[in-house]
């Protein structure tokens, strides 16, 4: 015990001490906080009182407004009127008119002058389509990917279409205004009333996100170091020393163990620069605006997240340990560890591909197998619906794997750091583990 | 009870014998020479003393016990090839590593001091090795052997890389330690040292003990075939003595001359007194060199 202590507060020492640690940790925190401020900032970037609505031109001709067929003109003053009737915190787009001529050459050039002198962010042109007898749209704009804009004038020419065939002010009215649809997540086995709201889901999704890929970077990161720290103390010969000081269980848990609180003040130290940021008065207004609420967070999540984050690592742990032990040169380190690598890789795909579908068969079965559980269960349990028995199964089958694993790399390991010379095969090391009486 | 016995030890890696049937005694304040070209099996009989690997056959006794957790303390091993943290501070790795043998943190503090100051090299306690030569790197490493005064101590070329200097004062360390109690066993290719430092050798070759026991009866064993003769004036007619099987003349002055029997060397004085005033005669004992080349080297090749 006293010799696990000494290797696990040396590995302590050594790496919070180091430049990489400092320099990362701050580069992180650096970049959380940004991304935490960001709304914040572009908001005083964005000058007060201006509408925040993109400008839409379309070009108004005077003498189509005069003649009684559905002209573009009339399409795009209703459209006007649709976006002008829209409540304001709602409304992202307002249609201005662009005086112009007919002559289609001559428009287009005078709604290209207007997106130059900033009037307006960009224009839509209507033509003629011969089968609907109404017409089809084209918006265009200087942005690339401008979906969302493309989106709302289509919903918009939807409704105002409507126009034609002449509508009262009141239709007109009961037509435009918005309908408020709210989405309510529910669990269906239990039939218990503990839905989460739209902007619940959208918390949980984000906070899923954000733990799978701290999950990910956080195994993968500390593996990997883990694993170089072996071959180093392997290929500097250290390790002869060292083996006859400490039994290799202690060194390599020891190891693991430091490395493992390494990681742990690492995310505390962000969970902190994130709390810190959020909490600031300025930018609790910014992101109250966008819906986000720490309170509306489910602890439950959080507790999951931890669970799985503390048995993940210590499966994979175990596993880069005992890769590394196999190592002679760190040169090899990065194509012995691919596998594992690979392995991490596929239980983070699967949380993120499955985001929007977490209560598939592929999921549920993920769900209990070892080294995707972490991943998948925090995605079952954020966004999907989860049994408590459940949780417990998988959480279960991740100790008895952890104990399997881990005993399997101690023994590796023990073998492992004594081989030099080329990577060895399953069956030179299974050879070597007979010779050595492991 | 001999404080390290090596009892008919065996060990195999596959189908190939490392070590086979080795036995070896070392006393309390003796160094016992562990010689052997490369691959002779040094490194793996070493590595079953301090307990890495375990014998097939045969066993190892420690004062008498079986291989325990508790002699790992005991134990000091300067391995071949050396290895610190590189990045790591000297006055940490080594408390550390001290700490690992079972000292208190204040103690190994207090002996790294020491042994740095014998050394003359106090200002390394808070250097990182890297930052070291490699010599001074060895000192380092040295002092990380044996900062927590083991009984037994196992030296796998403890001089190579170092300048005749520090080789010296290293020497004398050892030999220090052996004069205050420890058991050593020692390997090296440097046959001087082992002249200098050894009581008993064992000679490997291919896993195999060619030899061994108290290395002034070994060279007993050997006939003395070599004279060394000076004298102020010149002598011929060396090489057509009786018994003489080469003559070379020395580039300081006077003959090295081989000779098939030890009895022939009375001819040679003899000859060379009637011609010349002679300053120097003598009937050479093999060296160590000699014997380990013949040894191994020559049914080798």
């Amino acid at each position: 015990m006293n010799d696990f202590l000494n290797v696990t507060g040396f590995t302590f020492r050594n790496k919070t001490r180091g430049k990489a640690f400092i320099v990362t940790t701050i580069i992180l925190v650096a970049i959380l906080s940004l991304v935490i401020n960001l709304p914040y900032i572009i908001s005083l970037f964005k000058g007060e009182g201006g509408s925040s609505a993109k400008q839409v031109g379309y070009a108004s001709v005077q003498a189509e407004a005069a003649e009684s067929r559905v002209t573009p003109t009339l399409v795009g003053g209703w459209l006007e009127e649709y976006f002008a009737s829209q409540p304001e915190e709602a409304r992202s787009l307002a249609m201005v008119p662009i005086d112009a001529s007919g002559d289609a050459a001559a428009d287009e050039a005078a709604l290209k002058a207007a997106i130059a002198d900033g009037r307006i962010d960009g224009y839509i042109q209507l033509q003629p389509n011969a089968d609907t007898g109404f017409y089809d749209a084209v918006y265009k704009s200087e942005k690339m990917m401008d979906g969302s804009s493309a989106e709302e004038l289509r919903a918009g020419l939807q409704l105002v279409k409507a126009n034609a065939a002449g509508l009262t002010p009141e239709q007109k009215q009961l037509l435009y205004s918005p309908v408020d649809v709210k989405s309510v997540q529910i669990n269906a086995g239990t039939g218990e009333e503990d839905g989460r709201s739209a902007t619940q889901q959208g918390i949980n999704m984000g906070l899923v996100y954000a733990i799978l890929f701290l999950l990910f970077m956080s195994i993968m990161a500390t593996g990997q170091i883990i694993a170089s720290e072996v071959t180093t103390e392997k290929s500097s010969r250290i390790m002869e020393v060292l083996i006859t000081s400490v039994s290799p269980l202690n060194s390599m848990f020891g190891k693991i163990f430091g490395m493992f609180l390494v990681g742990l003040l690492q995310i505390a130290i962000y969970v902190l620069a994130v709390f810190v940021n959020v909490s600031l008065p300025t930018n609790k207004g910014a992101l109250g605006d966008m819906n986000i609420h720490l309170s509306e967070v489910s602890p439950d999540l959080l507790i999951v997240a931890l669970l799985f984050y503390l048995t993940g690592y210590f499966l994979y742990a175990t596993l880069y340990a005992a890769v590394g032990s196999l190592v002679s040169r760190t040169e090899d380190l990065g194509q012995a560890v691919m596998p594992l690598t690979f392995l991490s890789l596929g239980g983070f795909y699967l949380g993120m591909f499955n985001l929007a579908a977490p209560d598939s068969m592929l999921v549920k079965i993920t769900s209990f197998i070892p080294f995707f559980s972490p991943y998948v269960m925090v995605l079952r349990s954020g966004v999907g619906s989860v049994e408590y028995w459940e949780i417990g199964l998988s959480l279960l089958i991740m100790l008895v794997s952890i104990y399997v694993f881990g005993w399997l790399s101690a023994k590796i390991y023990r073998t492992g750091v004594l081989l030099y010379g080329k990577r060895p095969s399953f069956k030179e090391l299974r050879k070597a583990m007979k010779a050595y009486k492991i | 009870m001999k404080p390290l016995v090596v009892d008919q030890v065996v060990k195999q890696y596959g189908d190939k014998t490392a070590v086979n049937g080795i036995s070896l005694e070392v006393d309390r304040g003796e160094i016992y020479g562990l010689l052997g070209a490369n691959g002779a099996g040094k490194t793996t009989t070493m590595r079953m003393v301090l307990g890495l690997i375990f014998p097939d056959e045969g066993k190892i006794l420690y004062d008498g016990k079986p291989y325990s957790k508790e002699q790992l303390r005991r134990i000091g091993y300067l391995p071949e090839e050396r290895g610190l943290y590189p990045k790591v501070k000297v006055s940490d790795q080594l408390v550390y590593l001290a700490r690992l043998k079972g000292m208190s943190a204040a103690d190994a503090d207090r002996s790294l001091k020491q042994w740095l100051e014998r050394f003359g090299v106090p200002e390394y306690y808070g250097k990182r090795v890297e930052e070291l030569s490699k010599g001074n790197q060895q000192k380092i490493q040295f002092i990380a052997t044996i900062i927590h005064q083991p009984q037994l101590l196992i030296l796998d070329e403890a001089f190579s890389g170092l300048d005749p200097v520090n080789v010296e004062l290293l020497k004398a360390t050892v030999k220090e330690l052996r004069d205050n109690g420890s058991t050593i066993l020692f390997s090296t290719h440097r046959m001087e040292h082992v002249e200098e430092l050894c009581r008993q050798i064992t000679i490997l070759r291919y896993g195999n003990e060619v030899l061994g026991g108290s290395l002034k009866e070994i060279k007993g064993r050997f006939p003395r075939e070599k004279v060394r003769l000076a004298a102020d004036g010149d002598i011929d007619g060396l090489e057509r003595l009786p018994g003489v099987l080469g003559v070379k003349a020395l580039e300081q002055g006077g003959w090295e001359i081989r000779i098939a029997d030890e009895a022939s060397g009375r001819g040679i004085l003899r000859h060379a007194m009637a011609q010349a005033e002679v300053s120097r005669f003598e009937i050479l004992e093999p060296t160590l060199n000699e014997i380990f080349i013949k040894t191994v080297g020559e049914t080798h090749e």
